[in-house]
């Protein structure tokens, strides 16, 4: 083994740890000889005072730094000294104790380690205070450097050195920021504890933090901030498709708008210039109206009035007409009457005779008309036809009446007074069975009678209540003899003879005047005659003139009738302009009051009406004429037109404020609402682009994502890479009877699967791959990438960010011979207690010697305690591994290990150990010896 | 060990799930298993000395070791472990890896063909009916081993309790085939 090696040459303890003097050789393999509990892990520990340096690493098992600095540093003369050899040359570290306050120093100097310079000619130990002259007169110029200068000159950090400071580097570190991580391993490795997979995994990520990106990923604040865009995007996608057909109502609406407030500016000067105008075509229509009425009133009247003239013309003509016709007609008939007449002559012969004929009837009527008249005759004859009949019953009854009974019975006065009493005509009447009068009680009648006379007295007559005076009476019937009676009926019967004589004559009287007068009849018809024939001769004379009279009068009534007919035309047609004129004025009177009401109710005087031209309007296209009778009509629908667009207005505010309730808010920064719809229509047309826009948002906020991921993923195959060189490295060399031995990262399955969809579905997207293919599963909707961002987010929360050791545990993976690898995550438990010791060694030496510069080697030490556990050939591989890694082993057991160069065993005098290097057995291999 | 109670801020939580027998799960219950991962050796004393074995597994799955089962439990872990064991059969069937059963849908159609295939064996455990199938799924959700999300059951690490019993049971019939070939061999 050549000494020209650089690393540890020896460790020196004086006065120190229970030695009085202790000198071990570390410039290979050491078996420290030594009974239990006689100090051979204090003289091991010592080396952490000096190559550990921090207090706050050291690590002295059961016992405390106090403690332990006591132990060490007991007094002002106690050293700990270490021998090393760099490229620079050979060079002492050393710790010296200050005193009583148990606190040490630290100095370095170039050269060897001479156990001399440390002692006084007296044998004594050279005093802390000295100590720095004295190596100075020595020939070595010693320096007191303070614990973090002595760190950063043993760590090779040569930004805290100063420029004078010799390069004392005894760990080449590849970056001197691990010192720390290598001091903490380095006390592990000395020390051996237990060592389980999370330990070994803090330490490699340590060791390999240089390879990998290191990053912290807070993965919630990453994809939010990546998808923030997106997210707002596709909410405001998804309100407007929601609200879809809403908005394309409202569009409409819009367009209608527009559309009314081209129209409204268009006629609202024309109806402002109409209105005024109104007044005067109103006042001149109607005035215009009013004359024309009039004058067809006028034309009325003239008409009427020409009608009634009409009606006299007619009638009047039709009398002259019928008087002539009548006087036509009676010529005709005259003519007929008067056929067979052939002279006036003859009508006059025939009259003459007839006069002649009553003048004499005249005459004869005259003789008979002194004779009585004939009712005179008449009433004589009727009253002696009637004395002559009452005469012939007095004679027929003569012998058998009343009267003679009466006389008979009855005293004279009594019979006197009663004949005044009874009227002739009774007193005459006969009495016997078959007449009135029936005397049937002659006595009873004589008793009556006697009655009678009591009651008759002196001309008087007392009936029971009547008293009758009977002197005024005279007697009334005288019985005549029959021939009186005779007599008298033959007077009577010649005076009716003569009468009858009488009567005759006077009754042809009365003929013969009727005779007469019918001849005075003819006379007068006759002269009559005459005069029609006169008559019609004249007529005759006249009917020449008569006939075209007739003529003329025909036809003018012709005429009258057809001007008639034409009046009543005339008459129907100014009817009908008076009714039309009337219609007018009735229609104007209405559109006055509709257009007085109409501007009444105008709407536009006020916003928006006002400023109508500002907003965004459709040009109106209409023909602009606005005739004056139209005027009613368009201002009505002119306020109608001005009504609807006020209601549009309203109702497009209250649909759109209703949009922003919904969440539709892309557009509300609009400068006003009008340009707000106009982007929202927009953007709704265009709805499938915009979801394209998301869509692409969405991709590349994914690989925005997936690029941080990305990191991670790369940092863990780093690692992973990294874990397989580390296994190599401790696997050169099989351990003890270990078939397998590996420390193997595994993966958290479900966190490294959630990144990789993530990443897979990025690179689909930046490959061109595009989710058209299949649209529905689109990033925004894609389950699995949902599910891996929600796990990625909760792992990120509950740790505070991703980081690459979240994406993997460790397993120590071993296996004997014979057997299935078994996974452990704790070492200690995996296998016998050697084997134990040796994996962790091992693993520690393995993780130091990667931390170290391999271009500048420089040997140190580590340390093997109950070294006895291993068998040979163990103990031989693991010095063989250990110088490997730039390590010499000290074995520490009660017996000797033959595998070590030295066996150094651990001496006691007066209560001291102490180690002199002539204790020290130097063994050689044979096969060294015979070279 | 001097516990401090105050560090220790998810216990109560922690204990309600673990004493009710199910099973912590590393994805599903993140932070309880990050104060686990953080205080693991705190709350293993804790809860031994309260008498509950706590084992956390480093696969992602936490729960108490209890050798007392009601007869409930009994039932419904033989049933799962029949249903799990021949899932597990199947998909092997299908050529799948058995330690990625993380990512195995369990859904509707999975069932069916189970169901299809080992009918009669299902029948042998009083398991009737495809519904019983997801009965036991759901039991075994509310004690951690799977979770169910939009009808479709995952397996959580937890169900590598199975598995490794599976393997051991496994191993234990191949060293005795040895055994018996070693036996042959000598006679």
């Amino acid at each position: 083994m050549s000494l020209a090696q650089y690393g540890f040459q020896k460790l020196v303890l004086l006065n120190s740890a229970g030695y009085s003097r202790a000198e071990l050789p570390l410039d290979d393999s050491v078996s420290i000889i030594a009974p239990n509990n006689t100090g051979k892990t204090s003289l091991i520990n010592a080396l952490q005072f000096l190559l550990i340096l921090d207090k706050r690493h050291m690590d002295f098992g059961a016992h405390s730094v106090e403690n332990s600095k006591r132990f060490y540093f007991p007094d002002n003369s106690a050293y700990i000294l270490l021998e090393v050899l760099l490229p620079s040359g050979m060079a002492v570290i050393g710790c010296v104790g200050k005193g009583l306050s148990h606190d040490y120093e630290y100095f370095a100097y170039q050269g060897s380690l001479d156990l001399d310079d440390y002692r006084l000619d007296d044998g004594k130990l050279v005093a802390q205070p000295k100590l720095i002259a004295r190596l100075f007169e020595c020939g070595k110029p010693a320096k007191i450097y303070p614990q973090a200068d002595l760190r950063a000159l043993l760590y090779g950090n040569r930004q805290k050195q100063r420029a004078d400071d010799p390069d004392l580097t005894i760990f080449p570190l590849e970056f001197t920021s691990q010192a720390a991580t290598y001091q903490r391993i380095l006390t592990r490795t000395l020390r051996l504890d237990r060592l389980d997979s999370k330990e070994v995994k803090n330490y490699l990520l340590e060791i390999f933090k240089h390879d990998l990106q290191d990053r912290n990923v807070d993965f919630k604040s990453e994809w939010d901030k990546s998808f923030a865009d997106v997210n707002y995007d596709k909410s405001q996608y998804d309100a407007v498709f929601r609200n879809q057909a809403l908005i394309s109502a409202m569009e409409d609406s819009q367009q209608t708008r527009q559309a009314l407030r081209g129209k409204i500016i268009l006629w609202r000067p024309l109806i402002e210039q109409a209105l005024n105008d109104w007044e005067d075509y109103n006042n001149s229509t109607t005035e215009q109206l009013r004359l024309r009425l009039r004058t067809s009133d006028e034309e009325a009247e003239a008409l009427e009035n020409r009608q009634k003239t009409i009606y006299e013309d007619r009638a009047e003509a039709k009398t002259v007409l019928k008087g002539y016709e009548k006087i036509e007609s009676h010529y005709q008939e005259l003519i007929i009457q008067f056929q067979f007449v052939s002279g006036i002559a003859q009508l006059q012969n025939q009259r003459q005779l007839l006069q002649k004929q009553r003048d004499e009837l005249m005459r004869s009527i005259g003789n008979a008309e002194q004779q009585q008249s004939l009712g005179a005759i008449n009433r004589n004859i009727a009253k002696i036809t009637k004395e002559k009949v009452d005469l012939q019953r007095q004679l027929q009854s003569i012998n058998n009446n009343l009267y003679l009974q009466l006389q008979k019975l009855l005293p004279t006065d009594s019979f006197e007074f009663l004949t005044r009493l009874l009227a002739k005509s009774v007193l005459s009447l006969p009495i016997d069975q078959a007449h009135a009068i029936e005397l049937n009680d002659q006595t009873a009648l004589r008793s009556f009678a006697a009655l009678l006379e009591s009651r008759l007295s002196a001309n008087r007559l007392e009936l029971p209540g009547l008293l009758l005076d009977l002197s005024a009476l005279e007697p009334n019937l005288i019985i005549k003899t029959a021939q009186e009676l005779e007599i008298e009926i033959s007077d009577c019967e010649r005076q009716l003879l003569e009468l009858n004589a009488l009567l005759n004559s006077v009754e042809t009287l009365s003929q013969q005047k009727q005779n007469q007068q019918k001849l005075e009849q003819q006379i007068a018809e006759l002269t009559n005659d005459e005069k029609n024939y006169e008559e019609l001769l004249s007529l005759k004379v006249s009917a020449l003139e008569r006939s075209p009279a007739i003529e003329a009068l025909k036809q003018k009534l012709t005429l009258l009738e057809r001007e008639t007919s034409k009046l009543a035309e005339q008459k129907k047609a100014i009817l009908l302009a008076q009714e039309k004129h009337k219609a007018d004025q009735k229609e104007l009177l209405s559109q006055h009051q509709r257009i007085n009401t109409a501007r009444q109710q105008r709407l536009d005087q006020q916003p928006p009406f006002t400023i109508l031209e500002q907003l965004p309007n459709f040009a109106c296209m209409d023909a602009t004429e606005l005739a004056m009778p139209t005027l009613a009509d368009r201002i009505e629908t002119y306020n109608r037109d001005c009504y609807k667009l006020k209601q549009i207005d309203e109702q497009l505010n209250q649909q759109l404020a209703g949009l922003h309730r919904d969440g539709v808010n892309k557009f509300q920064a609009q400068d006003t609402a009008e340009q707000e719809l106009d982007a929202l229509f927009n953007y709704t047309a265009q709805l499938s682009q915009e979801q394209e826009a998301i869509e692409r948002k969405a991709r590349s906020a994914v690989v925005q994502v997936a690029a941080i991921l990305r990191d991670l993923r790369d940092s863990l195959e780093t690692f992973k890479r990294r874990m397989r060189e580390f296994n190599n490295k401790i696997n050169r060399r099989q351990l003890s009877d270990l078939k397998v031995f590996k420390i193997e990262p595994r993966e958290e399955d479900t966190l490294v699967r959630a990144i990789q969809t993530l990443i897979s579905t990025s690179e689909q997207v930046e490959s061109g791959n595009s989710f058209d293919l299949f649209d529905q599963n689109t990033v925004l909707d894609d389950k699995e990438l949902n599910k891996a961002k929600d796990i990625l987010i909760k792992e990120g929360e509950a740790r505070g960010g991703l980081r690459v050791e979240h994406l993997f545990r460790l397993v120590f993976i071993i296996a004997k011979e014979n057997q299935t690898p078994a996974e452990f995550e704790d070492i200690d438990s995996a296998a016998s207690n050697g084997t134990v010791l040796m994996a962790k060694l091992i693993t520690g030496l393995a993780m130091l010697n990667q931390m170290q510069d391999s271009r500048k080697a420089i040997k140190t030490a580590c340390y093997l305690d109950e070294a006895a556990s291993l068998d040979q050939r163990n103990q031989r591989n693991l010095i063989e591994i250990a110088e490997e890694f730039g390590f010499t082993l000290i074995f520490a057991s009660p017996e000797p290990q033959i595998t070590a160069r030295y066996c150094v065993p651990i001496g006691t005098t007066k209560g001291k150990n102490h180690i002199s290097r002539l204790n020290w057995q130097i063994l050689e291999s044979l096969a060294d010896v015979d070279n | 060990m001097i516990l401090d109670f105050t560090a220790l801020t998810q216990l109560q939580p922690l204990f309600k799930l673990l004493s009710s027998g199910a099973h912590l799960n590393r994805l599903k219950d993140t932070e309880l298993w990050l104060e686990l991962e953080n205080f693991q050796s705190h709350y293993e004393s804790l809860f031994a000395a309260l008498g509950f074995i706590l084992v956390v597994d480093g696969r992602g799955f936490a729960y108490f070791k209890t050798e007392l089962a009601s007869s409930y439990t009994g039932k419904l872990t033989r049933r799962l472990a029949l249903l799990i064991m021949l899932l597990f059969e199947y998909q092997a069937d299908q050529g799948l890896h058995l330690f990625q059963f993380q990512q195995w849908r369990l859904d509707t159609s999975l069932l069916d063909h189970l169901w299809q295939q080992y009918f009669a064996l299902f029948e042998a455990e009083e398991i009737n009916s495809q519904k019983a199938l997801k009965d036991i799924l759901d039991s075994a959700a509310r004690v951690g081993f799977l979770v169910s999300d939009d009808d479709v059951y995952y397996l959580l690490p937890a169900v590598h309790r199975y598995l490794d019993l599976f393997e051991e049971l496994a191993q234990a019939e191949r060293s005795e085939h040895i055994k018996e070939d070693l036996k042959e061999d000598i006679l």
